[in-house]
């Protein structure tokens, strides 16, 4: 009995049996970090984010791909944690910025603010998205200039973290400079700006059809300049649904013209889903719109009445981006909006 | 005082030569199972003197025979059963009655196989919202020798049902589980000599401890005085399982002073040869002691429990296992500093209590009382994660598939050269892609300061949680009966169960993190602006003014309780009269269940905490059945309706979230029927069965994880409808090799889905009904002509023409499944060969996909592909298995038997065999808009060639 028991144990490896009894297991190292000199040792120059982005103007502004050993260094300046960036960050060094189109989700938990990241750009594509340069994969579909990585695996392979860092303090810049090439991609505060009372937005009559068919979207638009009575900085389904209902939208009319919100809302068709919202403030004449995403945490925080009334200017602080010549604020969360009242 | 013992004396001496005279001698007792003193019903006595078949008799259902009149002399009496070793015993006829008292049969169980739950791998299946029960059927007759344990690899089902509609009874009272109906085989996982003693019945049979079901009623003894006396003991390795297995037992049998004991224990331990990641870490301990008095009252005591700790398996789709170049792929595990991890993991310890009283007065009358309780822990667990990228790795978005489909309506599936990065990155198993990556977990948790909460401590976004369901089942039985007629038994009972189970969950590792908190994220994401709404538990939030920072150990989630009480009382008529057996029995009952809340819901907080409303059912069942025994002849027959309560855990639309009842819940009815032939002579042995069941108005629910609504959905399906009709056919047939026999087995099913059921589909985070709607194609779609070109043909009316309605089948078993081989058994070796044939086994659907929504698309136009398509079940290829075994015993000293059997089965690797898996409920966007498409399915496949060696000692 006991040599065939003794035979039997035999049979098994101790590998087998090990967290089995004693369920403990060991806690992992650190990840592993890079050095520039670890990078530039394998045979790899780093350039500035202003001459990269300088190689797409040389391109003929059309979209790069990077054949070349050469990389960029820079500090994370954004966080998905609040939603309105959503599967990318920013990077910024002292000459510029620019987004990294990551592909992945929560990636705040893995790159904090103030994070040094170097990102080996051979293998990578470099394209403009209506005015603001990105650094992503190359895109398959020619619908974009550049894809978003996506497969983690191509993600560590090009996107190496460094050390941790301080977070990095946002430049003042007045609204002159607010299209400036070298700030378009940083962390920048815009001071004592007012609100406009108008806004921009693209909803759907059904969000589950085609985005592209005119009859099926809704524009509401500057043109009109109202700001449709949509006092939130941008609207969650559950808020667009409240302001669809309470008839804020009933005067749009699709992009074909065809039908008012008002008809094909007493015909039930229009479905919800969240929206984001650009809200036109200005500043010296010069208008800035600030971009919200329906998905935000704070999408349905009510722009302050002061605001709204024009009785109090804002502060604002986010990445600065171009949108077809227009500059824009992204707020990448509420500390980002100052309200310059009384009450500080 | 003398003068009555003179009279008597003399009454005897005259009256005795008149008894020699008259033929009186005879021969009485009871045909038991050598391995304890179980009666074995209906065995096949034959009488001869020299070669002249003098009498013939079958065994009583309790095992009694007896043969009267006999001339005085010499007997060869031959006692057969099927599943037993034909024994013959010499008697000698002396005047009077003689009473041979017991006599025993062998079991023809070469193998000595133990099947028990942990025959069945782990399968993940929780979060998929499918159910994953195997059954477990023991022999009692030649078809169910060989089904039971051949067919079990391939998780057969007898005859398509539900592993719930199988009764287990534990010394006579029901302990199917209290909250949704499962056979309870783990309660005692391990303890295979403890149980080894049982009745098994099949079909509609009866057992004779209530109405039963119908899908066989097996009872296990589980009292000393049932386990063979003396000490057993084995070691056992197997490469499918767990490697090894040690076993010991010891029983005292009844001793002279009417006491008995036994106690067994084993342990279970070690991974396998084929599913990285499952392993068992399981114990398992049974003492017993009971005292007979005068034969008369009995009483028993027995403690019993399997603490188990076993690592899961998943299923993935295809794509990965072809990925990773193997069916056995196992998503649930990484590694952590070198070693495997499993992030699911069972452990359980659920102890069980048993208190039995017996009173036989006498032969005719016997009353049953026994006490039930069962209480412990179960918990099972998994990783959970807040805010933060999804760590299981075989995750959608990690796949090559997510980024490239070919076919190019497929939503954003269009980039071949990222879907290569994503499969080279699998193929070659870069940066741990294949696994969960602990590492990376615990470096996330650790980075993580959260000063809303605190400034210093870390705040895990990745934990390990445990899901815990804790039951204490209390179950009251007492049982009479009496036979009142020579030809008459009454038997009847009353039962009453109490259960009370908690279920909760709590943080089991924080991996690396100082506390996580308890808020729903899925609520955060449409409620984010709303404190109130996201908390698990709201009142605490209210005193504190924040969600709570759980440490280790701590109540999280959710957290309820479930009540059920269930009364039932039934009644036996048995009639028996020499040829013929027939019965009546009818039960009656009320079951009612309830949920309390333990926890306020920031989401419902008007109805998760307290009471929830009180479900009640009237159940109720009758049975009748007829046999008719003619020599080697049996024939026999049941019909019997069925009346029952649905369970807790299928009654509640959002159980975790809510009280909410399922709407329009009611009784579950079934109709089932089964006629049966058998023949029993000179090692010929055959048994063939038709069987027919209708069950109507089943309720089920299925909750998933949906993250296209960020939450887990649940969908209610109340109105489901079966139907189960088949043949069964066992066969042992010896041929002119001394010991060698051809034994088969075939099971030809057609269970198929027959009604229209109604789904109502709620989101965890969101108070609302995502959909009530029927589910149309359920039970069948259409498959449409087309013409040779290919395109669909319409009518003259413009209708399209359908070529054939494809019915949707009952899943997760083949409905064909077919055995022949050859058994050799002499002098103690045991040797057999067994070529095994599956088919029409068909995948667990879901209810999403047969719903006009998923069919016709967001365009909300029908096409008939698009019917053929999203409605489709899959059907698994039909599989071939071989296995085979041999086994040897040698009895040393007439006392010591040691032996050894060893199985290897599969033994053509066939790893193509599915034996079950599910279909995900996600649908992908068409890009003209006019469809969906289905995710892929995962499953589950068969071990390729595996061995099974158990070396055994008792005395």
């Amino acid at each position: 009995m006991l040599v065939a028991g003794a035979a039997a144990l035999s049979f098994v490896s101790c590998d087998e049996f090990e967290p089995v009894f004693t369920g403990k297991y060991a806690e992992p190292e650190a990840t592993r970090t890079y050095t520039k000199a670890e990078i530039e040792a394998e045979g790899i120059e780093f350039i500035s984010i202003g001459e990269l982005k300088q190689m797409y103007y040389d391109n003929g502004s059309m979209p790069l791909n990077i054949k070349e050993d050469i990389a960029v260094a820079g500090q994370v300046t954004t966080s998905d944690e609040e939603g309105n960036f959503y599967r990318s960050f920013y990077i910024q060094d002292e000459t510029s910025g620019i987004e990294i189109k990551i592909g992945l989700t929560g990636l705040y938990n893995e790159y904090k603010l103030g994070q040094w990241v170097y990102v080996k750009l051979n293998g990578l594509t470099l394209g403009d998205y209506h005015g603001s340069l990105q650094v992503g994969y190359e895109d398959f579909t020619g619908e974009y200039e550049t894809a978003y990585m996506g497969v983690r695996f191509l993600v560590e392979a090009h996107v190496l973290k460094g050390e941790p860092g301080q977070p990095l303090s946002p430049i003042e810049i007045t609204a002159d400079r607010m299209t400036d090439e070298e700030l378009i991609g940083k962390y920048v505060v815009i001071r004592d700006v007012t609100y406009t009372n108008t806004l921009f937005c693209l909803a759907y009559v059904d969000p589950n059809l085609n985005h592209k068919d005119q009859s099926n979207r809704i524009f509401l638009d500057e043109d009109n300049k109202k700001a449709w009575g949509v006092i939130t900085w941008a609207m969650s389904d559950t808020k667009f649904e409240e302001y669809l209902d309470a008839g804020n939208f009933d005067t749009a009319t699709t992009g074909d013209n065809a039908h008012t919100v008002a008809e094909l809302r007493a015909q039930g068709r229009i479905g919800t889903t969240a929206y984001s919202v650009t809200q036109y403030f200005e500043a010296d004449g010069q208008t800035v719109g600030v971009r919200t995403s329906g998905y935000s945490k704070f999408s349905d925080h009510e722009i302050l009445k002061e605001v709204r009334d024009g009785s109090a200017t804002v502060d604002f602080t986010g990445i600065l981006t171009l949108y077809d010549d227009e500059p824009q604020i992204t707020l990448i969360d509420e500390t980002g909006i100052h309200v310059n009242n009384d009450e500080v | 005082m003398y003068r009555k013992l003179l009279a008597i004396l003399f009454a005897a001496i005259f009256a005795f030569p008149a008894f020699a005279q008259e033929n009186k001698g005879g021969v009485e007792g009871t045909v038991v199972n050598r391995n304890g003193r179980v009666p074995v019903p209906d065995a096949a006595i034959t009488l001869y003197r020299g070669e002249t078949v003098v009498q013939q008799s079958q065994a009583g259902s309790d095992g009694y025979f007896s043969f009267g009149n006999l001339p005085d002399g010499i007997y060869r009496m031959t006692v057969e059963s099927p599943g037993f070793e034909r024994s013959v015993v010499n008697v000698t006829v002396e005047g009077f009655m003689k009473d041979l008292m017991f006599v025993s049969l062998v079991a023809t169980e070469a193998l000595a196989i133990d099947i028990d739950d942990s025959n069945f791998a782990e399968f993940d299946m929780i979060d998929s919202g499918y159910d994953d029960a195997p059954s477990i059927i023991y022999g009692n007759d030649v078809y169910s020798n060989i089904a039971g344990y051949g067919f079990s690899q391939i998780r057969f089902r007898q005859r398509g049902y539900d592993s719930r509609t199988q009764d287990v009874y534990l010394s006579g009272v029901r302990l199917n589980d209290a909250l949704t109906g499962y056979t309870p085989w783990s309660l005692w996982s391990g303890l295979n000599e403890a149980t080894r003693n049982k009745e098994i019945e099949n079909g509609l049979d009866m057992s004779g401890y209530g109405v039963g079901g119908y899908n066989g009623v097996t009872n296990i003894f589980a009292t000393p005085s049932t386990m063979r006396k003396g000490y057993r003991f084995s070691v056992l390795t197997n490469s499918a399982f767990y490697r090894l297995r040690l076993m010991g037992s010891y029983a005292t049998g009844e001793m002279d002073n009417g006491w008995s004991f036994a106690v067994n224990v084993s342990a279970r331990i070690g991974g396998n040869d084929w599913v990285e990641g499952m392993y068992y870490r399981a114990f398992a301990y049974y003492l017993g002691a009971e005292k007979n008095w005068y034969d008369t009252h009995r009483l028993s005591l027995a403690i019993f429990g399997s603490p188990v700790q076993r690592g899961a398996q998943n299923g993935s789709t295809q794509e990965v296992y072809d990925l990773v170049g193997s069916n056995y792929y196992n998503s649930n595990w990484g590694y952590q500093n070198g070693k495997v991890r499993n992030a699911r993991v069972r452990n359980n310890h659920e102890p069980v209590a048993v208190l039995k009283y017996s009173w036989t007065p006498d032969d005719r009358l016997g009353l049953d009382v026994t006490a039930i309780y069962r209480t412990g822990r179960n918990g099972y667990s998994a990783l959970d994660w807040y805010d933060a990228p999804d760590p299981r790795p075989d995750y959608y978005r990690n796949l090559p598939s997510y980024f490239y489909n070919p076919e190019s309506n497929m939503s954003n599936r269009d980039d071949p050269y990222l879907a290569g990065w994503a499969e080279e990155a699998w193929i070659y198993n870069y940066n741990n892609t294949q696994h969960i990556n602990w590492d990376r977990l615990y470096n996330v948790n650790r980075n993580n300061i959260d000063a809303e909460y605190d400034p210093e401590l870390k705040r895990s976004k990745y934990i390990q949680e445990e899901r815990r369901t804790d039951q204490n089942d209390l179950n009251l039985n007492a049982q009479v009966k009496y036979r009142f007629d020579r030809w008459f038994t009454l038997k009847g009972g009353v039962n009453y169960r109490l259960n009370r189970t908690q279920y909760y969950k709590i943080v089991k590792d924080l991996l690396g993190g100082d506390y996580y908190v308890n808020i729903d994220q899925f609520a955060e994401r449409d409620f984010a602006m709303e404190e109130e709404k996201i908390q698990n538990d709201l009142q605490y939030y209210l005193i504190n003014g924040h969600a709570e920072m759980l440490q280790k150990g701590d109540r999280y989630g959710y957290d309820y309780t479930a009540n059920v009480h269930d009364a039932r009382l039934w009644a036996d008529l048995d009639f028996e009269h020499g040829n013929w057996k027939a019965y009546l029995a009818a039960q009656g009952g009320y079951n009612t269940f309830w949920r309390f809340g333990n926890v306020q819901k920031g989401l419902f907080p008007d109805n998760s905490y307290g009471k929830s409303d009180v479900a009640g059912f009237f159940t109720w069942r009758a049975k009748a059945g007829a046999t008719y025994i003619n020599g080697p002849h049996r024939v026999w027959a049941n019909v019997g309706y069925y009346n029952d309560a649905p369970y807790f855990a299928s009654s509640f639309v959002s159980p975790r979230t809510r009280n909410s009842l399922t709407p329009n819940l009611t009784t579950e009815k079934t109709f089932s029927a089964d006629l049966s032939y058998a023949f029993n002579k000179n090692g010929y042995s055959v048994r063939v069965t038709g069987f027919y069941s209708n069950i109507s108005d089943q309720t089920d629910l299925m909750s998933f994880y949906d993250d296209s609504q960020n939450s887990f959905t649940n969908f209610a399906m109340t109105g489901i409808g079966q139907r189960h009709a088949g043949v069964e056919l066992g066969f042992k047939v010896p041929v002119p090799v001394q010991g060698l026999s051809v034994v088969g087995a075939l099971n030809w099913g057609d269970y198929i889905y027959t009604t229209t059921p109604h789904v109502i589909q709620t989101v965890d985070n969101n108070g609302e009904i995502v959909m009530d709607a029927t589910v149309p194609y359920w039970k069948a779609h259409n498959i449409y002509q087309k013409d040779a070109a290919g395109n669909y043909v319409t009518d003259a009316s413009g209708e399209y023409v359908v070529s054939k309605v494809q019915k949707h089948y009952v899943p997760s078993t083949p409905q064909i499944a077919a055995s022949l081989g050859l058994d050799y058994s002499f002098n103690y070796l045991f040797a057999g060969i067994e070529l095994q044939y599956f088919d029409k086994m068909y995948l667990d659907m879901n209810p999403l996909y047969r719903t006009d929504m998923a069919v016709m698309g967001p365009d909300v136009r029908w096409t008939p592909e698009e019917e053929e398509y999203m409605a489709a079940q899959e059907r698994f290829p039909h599989a071939f298995v071989l296995s085979a075994n041999i086994g040897k015993s040698w009895y040393i000293q007439r006392k010591y038997n040691i032996g050894f059997s060893l199985e290897v089965r599969n033994i053509l690797n066939n790893r193509s065999v599915k034996t079950g898996g599910y279909e995900q409920t996600r649908l992908i966007d068409s890009e003209d808009f006019t469809r969906y498409y289905r995710f892929d399915s995962r499953y589950f496949y068969m071990v390729g060639v595996n061995y099974m060696l158990n070396i055994y000692f008792r005395f």
